[in-house]
């Protein structure tokens, strides 16, 4: 059977039911987007009739005459119920209910969800919501995301598919996706909200199958269906990168229980193994989701565990050598005729071991040399590139080149570390409007790689060649 | 031999919610856990013949649905390494105890000391029963060096839980003690976890701790089940 959300992105006639005429109203907004950007036919319906964007209003579903594939209900919640009544008469068998007021405030809302689970249940009808964003797909024209592009920036088609609990994270996120490099990242993005129907493991199913999801990010706080969404994800992880965060760490202690096991049932410690076991990689904070996108979406995998760093600081260096450790990850012993030949082209105060330290004396010249064959050794299995420009004799035009080089080249993962401050943030700029991945830490640098290389460990031990994973075509 | 949705009928009749050990036991028999030879005895003179038969040294568990935490009133004696130790223990027991329901006294071949582990079960509200296996013994609480797998679990999932221990490294023969036979452990992890996803809708908890790896072999020393 077709994963349900795909009955919702394959449509060719869309709905948008309570289209606002005033402008920046979420019924507005939905409008807006589907009549400028979708490409199939657009319905819109107020009780008010008239005009909006050149459309006509719709007094009612009932007065349409076409066939609807789906529709986004931005009705007050106490108008829900027999908003979803039309539809299931109208037979929308697809809804998306962005509106809140339902389960999430209480018992009167939760009455009014009853009573849409219940018309939901009579005709059939698939539900996203309420009580969230909805779908958002740019290369599909599909978006109800009900806030402005004044306020909430578009991310522009890209390699990842996003779901959501929380619609706020979602907005935020995708904000700042938007401002992410290019802002090319996005294929689809799921905010199920109340999982009244539609949940995370529909979600997982939806974007594990589709072609165009390259990896998958998530957000979650609990599980609707934990047991399947364990499963699918331990098939799909195979295939593709799953990432992200399961929040509310801390809120079920375990039980004490007349036996030692459940007492060391802590929800989150079972959440945790499963999640690793499934091929997921669970991040804990904001900034590294992030970084999963930039290290994911830009770099390819790793074919082994050895990382060779490049510095023209001594502490950066050491840093960036404890978190290579903390990672699971090792030192690359560099080739013996990559050693000799540092050995021999640089200053005898430059450390040429690993890390390479081309110390304050570095030009963009000695880091083209580092960078270069250390690149080029057999040995290394990734890079990661460090700079404090602070340093006197480094044309910084010229290493932003470099750097450019290289994190082109896209053999082997290439992260950069770009740290200090106006001219560090400056040359990072440059580099993150090209979609190169650079971070404002040694650590953090080095942790992207520990990402990476512990997906390609994942694959490995199901015996998948990490070769076969394209994210960027 | 009674299989096991009778055992767990006649415990849910008794309206009792815990499995004595050799009721444990002989639930971890019949799915194939080699458990060390053992009896329940209810005389002295067939404590003494179990003894003999096992081989000397014995341990000795008075079983009571009256006696939970039977190593908390002194239920359990060690190393009873002669047939007067075990006449000694049995007339104690029956002295001490002669205030509670007996059901029993288990007699059973002690296991060399060894490396203790632990393996149990449980029902979590989000995915239902799960396995757990890790560094067992008494202090299992506090060391926390778990990990767990959803019911039932495959043997490849068993031999990754395993090597997801922190302690990972004394499988491996740490210090002179023997190696875990990791193959077989895996498949007990498996037994377990497919006994608790078929009967998830009796058992609610389970534990194994220890189950002890020595140089002969793994064996699992206490058991306990909870049923709903």
């Amino acid at each position: 059977m077709a994963p349900r959300l795909e009955k919702f992105f394959a449509a060719k006639t869309f709905c948008v039911v309570g289209a606002s005429t005033t402008e920046h109203k979420p019924g507005n907004v939905v409008a807006y987007n589907f009549v400028n950007h979708f490409p199939g036919k657009t319905y819109l319906v107020n009780p008010k009739g008239g005009q909006l964007f050149g459309e006509k209003l719709y007094t009612s579903l009932m007065e349409i005459e076409d066939e609807i594939d789906a529709a986004c209900v931005i009705v007050p919640a106490r108008f829900a119920p027999q908003t979803i009544e039309q539809c299931g008469m109208k037979g929308i068998t697809n809804v998306i209910i962005t509106t809140g007021g339902f389960s999430e405030i209480g018992e009167e809302g939760e009455i009014l969800q009853q009573q849409i689970n219940d018309t939901m249940k009579k005709y059939g009808i698939n539900v996203i919501g309420p009580n969230c964003l909805g779908l958002y797909s740019p290369a599909l024209g599909y978006d109800t995301m009900f806030l402005p592009v004044t306020k909430l920036k578009r991310p522009k088609s890209g390699p990842v598919s996003i779901f959501t609990q929380s619609g706020a994270f979602g907005a935020a996120f995708i904000d700042q996706l938007s401002n992410l490099g290019t802002g090319k990242w996005v294929s689809k993005f799921i905010s199920y909200g109340n999982a009244s129907d539609i949940n995370e493991t529909d979600s997982l199913e939806y974007v594990g199958a589709d072609p165009d999801t390259k990896m998958i990010l998530i957000y979650l706080e609990d599980f609707k269906k934990g047991r399947e969404f364990m499963e699918e994800a331990r098939k799909i992880s195979l295939k593709k990168p799953i990432m992200g965060i399961k929040a509310n760490r801390t809120e079920t202690g375990a039980k004490a229980g007349a036996s030692h096991t459940a007492a060391l049932s802590s929800n989150d410690a079972i959440v945790d193994d499963l999640l690793d076991e499934a091929g997921i990689i669970r991040v804990i904070t904001w900034d590294q989701l992030e970084d999963c996108v930039l290290a994911f979406g830009t770099q390819p995998l790793p074919l082994g565990d050895n990382v060779a760093i490049i510095t023209d600081g001594g502490g950066a260096g050491v840093m960036a050598s404890d978190m290579v450790t903390d990672c699971n990850l090792k030192l690359a012993e560099l080739s013996p005729t990559v050693q000799k030949y540092l050995d021999e082209t640089f200053p005898s105060f430059y450390a040429t071991g690993n890390p390479i330290d081309v110390t304050g004396s570095a030009t963009a010249e000695d880091y083209k040399i580092a960078l270069e064959v250390a690149y080029n050794d057999v040995n290394v299995d990734s890079i990661v590139n460090i700079c404090l420009p602070c340093i006197p004799d480094l044309d910084i035009d010229e290493y932003i080149k470099v750097t450019k080089h290289f994190a082109r080249r896209k053999e082997k993962p290439f992260v950069t570390a770009l740290i200090g401050g106006d001219e560090a943030d400056k040359a990072a700029a440059q580099l993150l409007a090209e979609d190169i991945p650079v971070f404002p830490s040694p650590g953090r640098a080095v942790r992207a790689l520990g990402m990476l290389t512990d997906y390609t460990k994942y694959l490995r031990k199901h015996g998948i060649d990490p070769k076969t994973i394209l994210v960027e075509e | 031999m009674t299989d096991n949705k009778t055992i767990f009928e006649k415990i849910k009749q008794e309206n009792r919610n815990a499995l004595l050990e050799h009721e444990a036991k002989e639930i971890l028999r019949n799915i194939g856990i080699k458990i060390p030879p053992s009896r329940l005895v209810q005389t002295e003179t067939e404590a003494v013949q179990s003894a003999n038969e096992f081989g000397y040294p014995v341990v000795m568990k008075l079983m009571s649905t009256q006696v939970l935490h039977k190593t908390d009133v002194g239920a359990v004696v060690i190393g009873l390494s002669s047939e007067e130790e075990v006449r000694n223990a049995f007339a104690d027991f029956m002295k001490r105890f002669d205030d509670v329901r007996i059901s029993g006294v288990l007699v059973e071949k002690m296991v060399k000391s060894g490396l203790e582990l632990i393996i149990g079960t449980n029902i979590d509200p989000t995915f239902g029963p799960v396995i757990l296996f890790g560094v067992g013994g008494v202090l299992v609480e506090a060391i926390k060096d778990v990990v767990f797998r959803m019911c039932p679990t495959t043997k490849e999932q068993a031999l990754t839980a395993i090597d997801e221990i922190k302690a990972r490294v004394l499988l491996e023969g740490f210090r002179g003690m023997p190696r875990v036979d990791k193959d077989e452990l895996a498949d007990i992890i498996v037994k377990l976890s497919e006994l608790a996803w078929e009967n998830r809708t009796y058992i609610s908890e389970m534990d194994i701790n220890p189950i002890i790896s020595n140089e002969d072999g793994l064996f699992p020393v206490d058991a306990r089940i909870i049923i709903k």
